[in-house]
C-alpha cells in the first residue's frame, strides 16, 4: 500500500516540475514556428502560406503564456495534483492540434514537420501512462490520416512545399507514395510509442521502488533511533513508575498507535497488575488485574511468546475482549516482559484497526521489552535496596532511641552516687564509679551518632522539613560553640563568612547543617595541637555553597584516606589523641551533604593539617 | 520554714529515684506520681511549690500537654489554680548540638529545660532558681 502511494504522490510532484518544463520548450517551439512562418514569407520558390504559420505561432504564444500564468498561480497555491494533472492534459491536447495544423499547412504527406510528432510521442511517454500514451499516439495517427484523406480527394487544399513557376510534385495523390509514407508514419509512433513507454514506464517503476526502499530504511533507522532513546531513557532513572512511563510512551509514539501499556506479575505470580498505561481512558485502565487463568493471551505470552491479535472480535483470547471493543481497541500486539531470573509482566500495544501489526512490529515490540526488561529489572532492585536501607534506618531509629533512655537513667544514678548525695563513697569506690560513668558517656555518644547517622540517611523523613537556610547563620552559630574549648586549647579558630553575594540560602534542614559542621569543626579542634589554627570559610561558586573547614592538624595517613567515611573508621594518630571515639562523624558528615544534595572532600598531609570542602547546592529563589 | 514541696511526674522509678535523691538530700519534700492523670490528682492534692515533669510518659508529649493544660493562659481553665506553680521539664529529645528547645513563654510555658541524663547539681541549682 505504502509503495503505490509514495510512487503516486513522486509522479504528482513529477508532473509540476515537468509542466515547467513543457512550458520552457514550447517558448522555444513557438519562436521556431514564428521563425519558419519568417523563412515561408522570404522564399518566393515555396507554395506554403505564411499567413497560417504566423497565426499557429502567435496561437503557440499566446497559449504558453497563459498556461505559464496558470502554472505560477498553482505553484502559489500549493497546487493540488490533479490540476497539474490537468494542465498537463491540456498542454498535450493543444500541441497535437498545433502539430497536426501545422503538418497540414506545410504540405500533409509530404511535410517535413511530421518527423515532430516523434517529439510529441516520447513526451507523452515520459509523463503519461503507456496507454494514455498510446491514446495520443492514434489521435495522431488519426489526424495524419485525416488530412492525409482529405487531400488525397482535394477536400483540404494542399500546400505544396515546392511552388516554382509551373514546378509541383503531386505525391499527395499517388496511391502508392502516400499508403507507403502513412504506413511508415503510423508504424514509426507505435513502435516509437511502445519503446519509449515500456522504457519510461519501467523507469518510473524503478524510481518506486528505491522510493519505497528509501522508505523502508528511514523506517528503519527512525525504529533503531527510537530503540536507541527508549533505552537512554528508560535507563535515565531507577525510579519505577518513572522507567514504566517512558517505556509506555516512547512505545506508543516509535510503533505510532494508539496506546500501551505495561502490566506487572503481582507477588502471587497469578494477576497481572497494571503498573503504567499510555492513551487508554480511565474506564478501562479501571478493569482490574487480570487473572491469568482467565486470560490465555496472558498465559501464552508469559511462556515467552509475542502474540498479535489481528482482531479482537475474532479472538478468544482475552478476559475482557467487550472492554478492548467498547475502548475501541481492534487489535493488538502482547510481549513479555522477562527479568533475568524471573518473569515480570506484559508489555501491549493497541490500534484502532484491524490487522494493525506487522511480524516487523511484533520483533519492534519484543526488543523494545526485552530492553524494558532490563530497566524495570534494575529499578525494581534498587527499590528494594531503597526499602531495605529505609527499614535499616527506622530500626536504627527506634533501637537507639529505646536505648537512650535507660543509658540516661544509669549516667543519672552514677552521678547521683558520685555528688555525694547517697552519702560518702571512699576513693576506691569513685574511682570504680567514673570509669563507670566514662563508660556510660561513650555508649550515650555512640547511640547518638548512630541515630545522627539513620537521621542523615532518611531522606523521605527529611525532605519534607527541607526549607531554604541561610548557611551563613548556620556556621556562625557552630563556631561560636567551638569558641570556648578552641581558646581553652590554645587555638585560633577563624570565620570568613561574608562571601560575595550576601545570604547563601541552601535547601536543607537547620539539624542537617548542624550535625555535618559540628562533626568538622569538632574534628579540626580536637586534632589541632595547642598553638594551631582552625580556619572555617564560605564562599560562593557558580550555583553552590562551598564550605572549607580548615586546620593545621595531625593530619590524615595517606593509607587511612580511601578508608575515611567508613562507618566506625578511626585513623590510627587520631586514636592516639583520643582512645575513645565512635568513628561515626565522618559517616554522619557524608550521608548528611549526601541526602542534602552536596558533596564533600577532603585533602590532607600528614603533620600539616586537613581541609574539608562541603559543597552544597543553593536554593536560589524560584529553584 | 516549712519544707517545699516538689512533685515529680515520670512514669520511670529509677529517673524518678535520681531525681528524688539530690533534692532530698537539700531538703526539699518529695511526692511522686507516674502519669498524666496522677499527676493532676497528685498536684490538685498537694499544691506542691514546683513541679518536674517528663516529656515523655504515656505518649511522647504527654508532658508538654500536662505543662500546657496546667499553664493555659485561659482565666477560665480548669486547671488555673495551678498557674503558678513553676514547672521543669525533662526532656530525652535527642541532642549533640545545642539546638534545642528553650522555654518560650508562648509555645511551652515552662520555666526550664533539663536534659536527660540530668546532672545533680544542676538540677539543684535548677530547682532552686525557679522555687518561689
Amino acid at each position: 500500500m505504502h509503495l503505490a502511494d509514495d510512487s503516486l504522490s513522486l509522479a504528482e510532484a513529477d508532473l509540476a516540475y515537468s509542466n515547467d518544463w513543457f512550458i520552457r520548450l514550447r517558448w522555444i517551439a513557438s519562436a521556431g514556428v514564428l521563425a519558419g512562418a519568417l523563412f515561408v514569407t522570404t522564399i518566393p520558390k515555396t507554395g506554403i502560406p505564411s499567413a497560417p504559420l504566423w497565426i499557429i505561432g502567435t496561437c503557440i504564444l499566446l497559449y504558453n503564456l497563459t498556461f505559464s500564468l496558470i502554472a505560477r498561480h498553482a505553484r502559489a497555491s500549493g497546487g493540488s495534483p490533479s490540476a497539474y494533472r490537468r494542465l498537463a492534459y491540456a498542454q498535450m491536447i493543444l500541441d497535437w492540434l498545433a502539430i497536426t495544423l501545422l503538418v497540414q499547412f506545410t504540405g500533409g504527406i509530404v511535410s517535413p514537420l511530421t518527423f515532430f510528432y516523434v517529439f510529441h510521442v516520447v513526451i507523452a511517454c515520459m509523463f503519461f501512462t503507456p496507454k494514455t500514451s498510446f491514446a495520443f499516439t492514434f489521435l495522431a495517427i488519426f489526424s495524419f490520416t485525416t488530412i492525409v484523406v482529405l487531400e488525397y480527394f482535394s477536400i483540404l487544399p494542399h500546400y505544396p512545399i515546392i511552388a516554382w513557376r509551373n514546378y509541383r510534385i503531386y505525391v499527395y495523390q499517388d496511391p502508392l507514395y502516400v499508403t507507403t509514407v502513412w504506413a511508415s508514419f503510423s508504424i514509426t509512433l507505435i513502435i516509437l510509442t511502445y519503446l519509449a513507454s515500456g522504457r519510461s514506464e519501467r523507469l518510473r517503476h524503478r524510481e518506486a521502488q528505491v522510493l519505497a526502499l528509501s522508505e523502508t530504511l528511514k523506517l528503519n533507522s527512525a525504529k533503531l533511533q527510537a530503540l536507541n532513546d527508549n533505552a537512554r531513557t528508560v535507563n535515565s532513572t531507577l525510579e519505577l513508575s518513572q522507567v514504566l512511563n517512558h517505556l509506555v510512551t516512547n512505545t506508543a509514539h516509535v510503533m505510532r498507535v494508539r496506546a500501551c501499556s505495561i502490566r506487572l506479575l503481582d507477588k502471587t505470580g497469578k494477576q497481572l497488575e497494571p503498573a503504567a498505561v499510555y492513551g487508554l481512558s480511565q474506564e478501562y485502565q479501571g478493569k482490574g488485574p487480570i487473572e491469568l487463568a482467565h486470560s490465555p493471551l496472558d498465559r501464552e505470552v508469559l511462556e515467552g511468546k509475542v502474540i498479535n491479535i489481528p482482531d479482537v472480535r475474532q479472538s478468544s483470547l482475552l478476559q475482557y475482549p467487550d472492554w478492548a471493543l467498547q475502548e475501541g481497541i481492534c487489535s493488538m500486539v502482547s510481549a513479555p516482559l522477562m527479568g533475568k531470573s524471573k518473569l515480570l509482566g506484559i508489555l501491549r500495544a493497541y490500534a484502532d484497526d484491524r490487522d494493525r501489526f506487522t511480524s516487523d512490529d511484533e520483533a519492534f515490540l519484543s526488543a523494545i521489552a526485552a530492553q524494558g526488561s532490563i530497566a524495570i529489572e534494575n529499578a525494581l532492585a534498587y527499590q528494594t535496596i531503597e526499602t531495605l536501607d529505609a527499614t535499616k534506618g527506622a530500626f536504627i531509629r527506634v533501637f537507639t532511641h529505646e536505648l537512650r533512655s535507660p543509658v540516661s537513667v544509669i549516667r543519672s544514678l552514677l552521678q547521683t552516687v558520685l555528688s555525694g548525695y547517697t552519702g560518702e563513697i571512699n576513693p576506691q569506690q569513685r574511682d570504680i564509679l567514673d570509669r563507670a560513668a566514662r563508660r556510660v558517656d561513650f555508649l550515650r555518644k555512640l547511640i547518638d551518632d548512630l541515630l545522627d547517622l539513620a537521621n542523615g540517611r532518611a531522606p523521605q523523613t527529611s525532605a519534607d522539613l527541607k526549607a531554604p537556610v541561610p548557611l551563613n547563620g548556620v556556621l556562625e552559630n557552630v563556631v561560636k560553640r567551638f569558641e570556648l574549648p578552641a581558646n581553652e586549647k590554645g587555638l585560633t579558630l577563624e570565620w570568613h563568612g561574608d562571601p560575595p553575594g550576601g545570604e547563601c540560602l541552601v535547601w536543607a534542614t537547620v539539624e542537617g547543617l548542624d550535625r555535618i559542621f559540628n562533626n568538622l569543626v569538632s574534628n579540626a579542634v580536637k586534632y589541632t595541637p595547642q598553638g594551631g589554627k582552625v580556619r572555617v570559610a564560605l564562599n560562593r561558586a557558580a550555583k553552590e555553597a562551598v564550605v572549607e573547614v580548615a586546620d593545621t592538624g595531625i593530619g590524615i595517613p595517606a593509607e587511612a584516606m580511601p578508608h575515611l567515611f567508613e562507618e566506625f573508621f578511626r585513623a590510627p594518630n587520631a586514636r592516639s589523641i583520643e582512645r575513645e571515639g565512635t568513628g561515626l562523624g565522618l559517616s554522619i558528615v557524608r550521608e548528611t551533604v549526601n541526602n542534602l544534595g552536596g558533596r564533600v572532600s577532603v585533602q590532607s598531609e600528614p603533620g600539616v593539617g586537613t581541609c574539608f570542602t562541603v559543597t552544597l547546592p543553593l536554593a536560589e529563589a524560584g529553584s | 520554714m516549712t519544707q517545699k514541696q516538689i512533685l515529680i511526674v515520670d512514669d520511670d522509678p529509677d529517673q524518678r529515684l535520681t531525681i528524688r535523691l539530690p533534692l532530698e538530700a537539700v531538703g526539699y519534700q518529695i511526692h511522686e506520681a507516674t502519669n498524666f492523670d496522677e499527676g493532676l490528682v497528685a498536684a490538685r492534692e498537694l499544691k506542691p511549690d514546683l513541679i518536674i515533669l517528663d516529656v515523655m510518659m504515656d505518649s511522647a508529649t504527654a508532658g508538654f500537654q500536662l505543662a500546657l493544660s496546667m499553664h493555659s493562659p485561659d482565666p477560665e481553665s480548669e486547671f488555673k489554680e495551678f498557674k503558678g506553680i513553676p514547672i521543669i521539664l525533662l526532656t530525652a529529645i535527642h541532642s549533640t548540638t545545642s539546638l534545642r528547645f528553650a522555654p518560650d513563654e508562648y509555645y511551652l510555658p515552662v520555666e526550664a529545660f533539663l536534659e536527660k541524663p540530668v546532672k545533680p547539681e544542676i538540677l539543684v541549682a535548677t530547682v532552686r532558681k525557679h522555687m518561689n
